[in-house]
């Protein structure tokens, strides 16, 4: 069975709570983005669901469980198991996140910044290598949205990436809503860290919507990266820049809460395919189909 | 000499998952000297994010406790962060982690209501068993008496001193009890309940079993043969029944 996707294709990223209606759903995407980890512990209706979907669209994988930025050697067990369903995922790609979630004896769950300097870089290169030679598919990072930051980092956050991208060929999965965020929360120009990043280094993209965190403990409002909401205009903005520098495979649309708002989805995905759509008019081209065997 | 990463990073997790960040106990106090040049504000934002998403899945496991809870969440909870850092992404073992806590904890002062355990319990276990998901069990046999049968391993048999059905009767997909519902108190008698996800349903249910049918039950963790039952009034009508509801499986197949 041959499947074909445009590129960049655009979906979402796949979440068993709404399984059945995404399967109903399936023609208003190009792929979806299936999270390797909840094939690995979500139990196994989780994982069938997923597997049968095999042949019926493209999908990619990403991860949540690596923890690549923990200082402690990689999980080889928990990477062969990462392979093994990329494989039956038929999937082009697997990316995860430049972060740490856990440490031994404690696992937050939530991604986590690291220091930014040459020495933990060095670090993330030898892991992301070490990635590589166990994963046969294409490593790509994810850039993560971050409240707080390390004392001692001496990096800009492109800085840091593009380090460990260069010296291991890693592909980017930009996340323009983390930049989006971060620059906001950090004073830090978006537009600067995109033209600081080398021409074709984002294979795949991510997109979602925040919200606007008060606490009374925080200077000033803070923006949070909780997937929850439609994609912010400013958001689309970043990813109209990025398409014009970068062809992406894929973009998916994030979305983990307030998820039975069917039509906020869908009309994320028509107002994604829209920008995709205009700067590729712009560029004097159309969308591109490439096949996927299967 | 600055402290490794790894040291620095279990530093950060150990304040992360604390009850002074989490609540803001302790805020101007500085935090271990790993942590020092650390802006706190955002450190705190970011332990009660993760606190509340950790929260946001023990909740969803247990939304009956949690309502019978009652005043006591905020203690509970506060309690159960003090005691269990998070050490587990999943949902199930956070679950698990939670209902170790309070069962630590009912042990040295019963619950209120006394109930609670039971409906703990049963949380956990249906949990457990949306985690597994439907087991593929062969359909009962309809037309002609099962030859051979043996207990449905994915069924949780639970020994309860209340009859906690109806907390589970009548709850909205959400999991809130309706009002009429929520003021009926639980009979307080042994009761031996079966959870499983039956065979014409996605979702788990409750049964009671009687004793007597527990006991033949247990006997049944083997492939048995209907013959090496011997005559029993009633016995094949049973099966059936057990067969319908999940909790035997049967085949028409001989035994080798």
């Amino acid at each position: 069975m041959i499947l074909r996707r445009p590129i960049p294709a655009v979906g979402i990223g796949y979440r068993s709570a709404i399984g059945d209606w995404t399967r109903d759903n399936l023609a208003h995407f190009d792929m979806l983005e299936i999270t390797v980890d909840h094939c690995l512990s979500s139990g196994e209706s989780v994982a069938s669901e997923i597997f049968d979907l095999v042949g019926q669209i493209p999908m990619t994988a990403h991860g949540i469980g690596l923890s690549i930025g923990t200082d402690v050697p990689l999980d080889l067990a928990y990477l062969d198991r990462v392979a093994a369903i990329d494989e039956r995922l038929q999937a082009p790609a697997y990316s995860e996140h430049l972060a740490f979630t856990r440490a031994p004896g404690r696992d937050l769950a939530n991604l986590l910044p690291l220091p930014k300097t040459e020495e933990v870089a060095e670090g993330i290169i030898a892991k992301v290598r070490l990635v590589q030679s166990r994963i046969p598919v294409p490593f790509l990072l994810e850039n993560i949205s971050y409240l707080f930051e390390w004392p001692e980092s001496r990096m800009t956050d492109v800085e840091f990436l593009n380090l460990i991208c260069r010296e291991t060929d890693a592909g980017l999965l930009l996340d323009v809503e983390n930049l989006y965020l971060n620059a906001h929360n950090h004073g830090f120009d978006p537009h600067a860290f995109l033209n600081d990043l080398p021409a074709g280094i984002v294979k795949e993209v991510h997109v979602a919507g925040g919200v606007t965190v008060h606490r009374d403990f925080l200077a000033r409002p803070l923006l949070a990266d909780s997937h929850s909401h439609p994609v912010p205009d400013g958001a689309l903005d970043l990813l109209d820049r990025v398409l014009v520098r970068h062809k992406p495979d894929a973009i998916v649309l994030e979305r983990d809460d307030r998820l039975q708002e069917f039509d906020e989805i869908l009309a994320d995905v028509r107002r994604i395919r829209a920008r995709v759509d205009a700067v590729q008019s712009e560029n004097g081209h159309a969308s591109a189909l490439v096949a996927t065997s299967d | 000499m600055p402290a490794r990463l790894l040291q620095r990073q279990i530093s950060l997790l150990e304040y992360l998952t604390s009850a002074d960040a989490i609540f803001g106990e302790g805020i101007d106090a500085p935090p271990v000297p790993h942590l020092r040049g650390f802006d706190l504000a955002p450190l705190r934002l970011e332990a009660c994010f993760s606190h509340e998403k950790r929260m946001e899945k023990i909740i969803a496991a247990f939304p009956r406790t949690f309502e019978l809870l009652g005043d006591d969440q905020a203690t509970v909870v506060r309690d159960f962060v003090a005691a269990c850092p998070s050490v587990d992404i999943s949902r199930i073992e956070n679950a698990r982690q939670f209902y170790d806590f309070v069962c630590g904890r009912w042990e040295a002062a019963p619950p209120q209501p006394p109930y609670l355990r039971d409906v703990a319990a049963c949380e956990l276990a249906i949990a457990n068993l949306r985690m597994r998901g439907k087991a593929q069990l062969p359909p009962p046999v309809a037309t002609e008496p099962a030859r051979r049968f043996r207990r449905n391993f994915d069924a949780v048999f639970l020994p309860c001193t209340y009859d906690i059905r109806s907390i589970f009767e009548g709850h909205t997909s959400e999991g809130h009890a309706s009002e009429a519902q929520a003021s009926e108190t639980p009979a307080r008698r042994d009761v031996m309940l079966a959870i499983l996800i039956p065979p014409d349903n996605d979702q788990p249910a409750i049964f009671e079993v009687p004793a007597s049918v527990y006991g033949l039950l247990a006997e049944l963790g083997t492939w048995t043969d209907r013959a090496a039952l011997g005559p029993m009034e009633g016995l094949d009508e049973l099966i059936s029944d057990l067969a319908d509801h999940g909790l035997l499986e049967v085949t028409s197949e001989a035994g080798h």
